[in-house]
């Protein structure tokens, strides 16, 4: 199948020229071409001038601040699906393409990229790549990890190079798409992907049951991850004040009606059942309540333990705030995954000292803690990534063949690679 | 600059007594692998250490960098793309012996294994938890995880379950320059680079596992064997394709056509008949409920697209009888023809009719029987090549063959292999999907992990790519200091 949808047009509201953690570029770039964005590179290399690519600007929160900011290359003119073909369930897409619209013409299909990110209407192909975004379906569908089967990415050596292709199982060379996912822009900018697409679940529902306690709302999550359900997500939360076990179900509907009444059984009283479009409305708000913007007086942080530890990190992390004395104002756990994605109230000044203290503390509970969303002043003088990795001379030698000159988000990464 | 007697009395100081093999004779069965002679060359290592420990293998990676000797890691040598063969000689690290399944945790649904263990003792371990390893690569009785991982395998049942960097979290590597490091872990997220998505498929080339820290799948509750037969290819093709496009993803959906059933069904009887134009072999699992809608389904599906016969089977010697066939279609293949040289390629499925075609007219062309068995679910071929090695001339026309094969395969928009990796096979291949600077991004990972390139020399990369003339001229030299291990 041709491709059906251009380059979408650009979003007046879509911001041009962001300001990465109080700073802003001196000159901004939308290239409309692969060759562009990579002749752009190589400029910006002879001039030494930092280029910080984004795309829906969903996650510009996200990263050390950079070292320098000279140059702002939005991929807003690289979006479009190059190809599309529904009976080989394979996707190409430029990586400016907003995730929500290549979903609109997927679900046309009866098809989906079965990831759940947050802020979905915003951010792009690219942006969910480089930042390795998901959301609580990671549980039963994984990432785009998972589903990448191709990539093309502009190099500040000026070239366009390929990996990988457009079919579903390939051996041929390096996993450089796998490499890619996850590596913040460092290594080299994503100008299109190819993935595996799924069918669409025919219909799902989810189960909320309300807590009046952490221990009940995780007992209940339990309950059913004990169960012969495999759950689409399996979460506990703080929302609004109060605690919550959510379950949502997905596939044929027959299924999704059984498991739906196993579920309720298992939970017990207070369940409330939301049905298909008010399920799939539900998940979208709750995960953007994960979504990277930084306010003031306020921190997004992530912390990872193995899933069997995900019960006691809950306990723990409360127990940590109240002893800080913090509010917490979001908590998302993902008890299978063992991840507790977490919005804390921070004292008014806003200088480095409480998100230090924070960090530091949540160190010694979890095995990663990520700050995904914090102002600048707060971020000074620490890595937003957390502990430094053993591998930390690998990554940047890996970092030194695909950027020598450290033009890419210099400063951004884990280990201000 | 160390001498024969030396380099092995150095080894077995690190292995212990009996840890190190140097005789002509015991050396001899690691010249090649599972690939067929003619299509990758053999080669013979200077030495094979057998470690038990990660240290040991960190011991032996440093002093072969001490005497300037290449590395090759291998598990079980069932490799069919001469991935574990010492190319220039050197000492080959076999992980046989390092086969402890060390942990096994319900909560995280992990194992942590390491690299000599066999891929389907860890599911039969498992079994009993109620969990398996998903990655099913058709040698599982005898290939191990750590082979597994460096080849990035597949599978029958990959096309539901994905293939084996689905399902690998965190890995112990061995660095070329002899440190233990992890990378991945039990927690999800870690900071910096996906050293694990590296690892995984790079061949050897980049570092050697030992442990790996694997995702569990839990057992389904039910599952569904279905055997489908056609009068011809093009309506078994046709029925893979509605069923997709029904929305239904089969655990695995396998095809066989009639030579293969020829060849298989007098030796093994699995039930399937000798006079269809292909069968497909379609495998559902997941809750009872779905299972029996879907199957009825498929089957339905099936039988609108010209299936003359759709047999079912739920209890388990039913569908291993089944699968029987299927599994062992290599090992019938004796009763057509001496040799057979399996090849491995991928196709977008929508092409698989097409292509299917042009295999037949190339068997023509060549006067060569092709055989074809292969994952229809995924468009990934496997022609397999009959011919006699004794006859003259019957290689040069596989070879020959299968280049047409590939050469096809790639215009259509295809891979050069979907689960047996490059290796020395199709290193030279690899120009017909990559160009020069697509190579030099593959040769950036090597060089950050291999700088001096000691892991698994001439693999992957083109011949002579990675300044290989110059560094076979030292390795020459050093050989010849040596007196151990002819180029």
């Amino acid at each position: 199948m041709p491709s059906e949808i251009g380059a979408p047009a650009v979003d007046p509201g879509r911001q041009l020229v962001p300001t990465i953690d109080g700073m802003t570029a001196s000159e901004q770039v939308s290239p409309e071409s692969a060759e562009e964005v990579a002749a752009l590179l190589a400029d910006a290399v002879a001039r030494e001038a930092a280029v910080v690519p984004f795309g829906g600007g969903s996650a510009l929160a996200l990263g050390n601040p950079p070292e320098r900011y000279d140059l702002s290359l939005s991929t807003v003119k690289l979006g479009g699906i190059i190809d599309y073909e529904p009976t080989d369930l394979v996707l190409s897409v430029g990586a400016g393409a907003r995730f929500a619209d290549v979903q609109s013409v997927l679900a046309e299909h009866g098809q989906t990229l079965p990831i759940d990110p947050p802020a979905a209407a915003k951010a792009t192909i690219g942006g969910l790549i480089a930042t390795a975004a998901s959301g609580p379906g990671r549980l039963s569908a994984g990432t785009l990890r998972d589903l990448l089967i191709g990539i093309s990415v502009a190099h500040p050596s000026g070239t366009v190079t390929k990996a990988g292709g457009m079919v579903v199982k390939n051996v041929t060379g390096f996993d450089l798409p796998r490499l890619y996912h996850g590596s913040l822009g460092t290594l080299g900018i994503i100008v299109s992907a190819n993935f595996k697409v799924l069918p669409l679940p025919r219909t799902e529902a989810t189960l909320l049951r309300a807590s009046s306690t952490l221990d009940d709302a995780l007992a209940a999550a339990d309950r059913i991850r004990g169960s012969r359900i495999a759950p689409a997500a399996l979460e506990v939360a703080w929302l609004d004040g109060g605690w919550l076990t959510a379950v949502r179900l997905a596939g044929r509907e027959g299924t999704v009606q059984m498991l739906t009444s196993e579920s309720n059984e298992l939970l017990g009283d207070r369940v409330e059942l939301l049905d298909s479009s008010a399920s799939a409305v539900w998940w979208r708000d709750y995960v953007d309540g994960q979504a990277g913007e930084e306010r003031a007086g306020e921190v997004l942080l992530r912390c990872a333990v193995r899933p069997r530890h995900a019960a006691q990190l809950a306990t723990d992390l409360i127990a940590l705030l109240a002893e800080l004395d913090l509010e917490l104002r979001y908590l998302a756990i993902s008890v299978g995954l063992g991840t507790a994605t977490m919005r804390v109230g921070l004292p008014a000044a806003e200088d480095e000292t409480p998100l230090h203290a924070l960090q530091e503390r949540c160190l010694r509970l979890a095995d990663h803690v990520t700050i995904l969303a914090a102002l600048a002043a707060r971020k000074q003088g620490l890595d937003v990534w957390g502990r430094t990795p053993e591998t930390l001379d690998l990554m940047r030698a890996l970092k030194s063949q695909f950027d020598p000159s450290r033009v890419l988000n210099p400063g951004r990464f884990a280990g201000f690679i | 600059m160390m001498n024969r007697t030396e380099l092995i009395e150095r080894l077995e100081q690190i292995t212990g007594p009996g840890g190190v093999f140097h005789r002509p004779g015991d050396l001899l069965v690691y010249e090649y692998d599972g690939s067929v002679d003619g299509a990758v060359d053999t080669a013979l290592p200077a030495a094979v250490a057998l470690p038990t420990t990660t240290e040991q293998v960190a011991a032996i990676v440093r002093l072969a960098n001490e005497s300037d000797l290449p590395v090759t890691a291998r598990g079980a040598g069932t490799g069919l793309s001469g991935g574990a063969v010492a190319q220039r000689g050197g000492i080959i690290i076999s992980l046989t012996r390092m086969d402890q399944i060390i942990e096994i945790d319900r909560d995280d649904r992990t194992a942590l294994v390491e690299p000599g263990v066999i891929n389907l003792e860890l599911s039969e371990t498992t079994l009993g938890s109620g969990f398996f390893f998903a990655p099913d690569p058709s040698s599982q009785r005898a290939c191990t995880i750590g082979g597994n991982v460096a080849e990035n395998s597949g599978g029958p049942h990959c096309l539901k379950y994905g293939v084996t960097t689905n399902h690998v979290l965190g890995l112990e590597v061995v660095l070329p320059d002899g440190r233990v490091v992890w990378t991945g872990g039990r927690a999800s997220g870690g900071s910096g680079f996906d050293l694990t998505a590296a690892m995984v498929g790079s061949e050897g080339m980049l570092g050697i596992v030992t442990k790996a820290l694997v995702r569990l799948t839990p057992v389904p509750e039910a599952t569904l064997v279905q055997l489908a037969d056609f009068g011809d290819i093009d309506s078994a093709s046709q029925a893979t394709s509605r069923i997709i496009a029904a929305r239904i993803i089969p655990a695995a959906l396998e095809m066989m056509d009639n030579l293969t059933i020829q060849a298989v069904e007098p030796a093994y009887h699995a039930g399937y008949p000798m006079d269809a134009g292909a069968v497909l072999l379609i495998e559902i699992d997941g809750l009872a409920e779905d299972v029996r809608s879907i199957g009825e389904e498929v089957a339905a599906i099936c039988r609108q697209s010209g299936a003359r016969e759709v047999r079912s089977a739920t209890d388990r010697a039913e569908r291993d009888l089944l699968w029987k066939g299927r599994k062992m279609a290599l090992a019938a293949m004796g009763r057509l023809a001496p040799n057979y040289y399996l090849h491995d390629t991928v196709v977008p499925r929508s092409k698989l009719p097409a292509t299917l075609k042009r295999v037949d007219e190339i068997s023509h062309a060549f006067d060569l029987p092709i055989a074809n068995v292969f994952h229809a679910g995924d468009g990934n071929l496997h022609p397999l090549m009959l011919f006699d090695r004794r006859r003259s001339g019957d290689v040069e026309r596989v070879l020959d063959a299968s280049k047409e094969i590939l050469h096809y395969c790639v215009e259509v928009g295809g891979a050069l292999s979907g689960e047996h990796g490059i290796g020395t096979e199709k290193r030279d291949h690899l120009t017909l999907v990559y160009n020069a600077d697509d190579l030099a991004a593959m040769a950036g990972i090597k060089n950050s992990f291999d700088p001096a390139g000691t892991f698994n020399p001439e693999k992957l990369f083109p011949k002579g790519y990675m300044c290989g003339e110059v560094r076979a001229l030292r390795a020459q030299a050093v050989a010849q200091k040596l007196g151990i291990y002819a180029i």
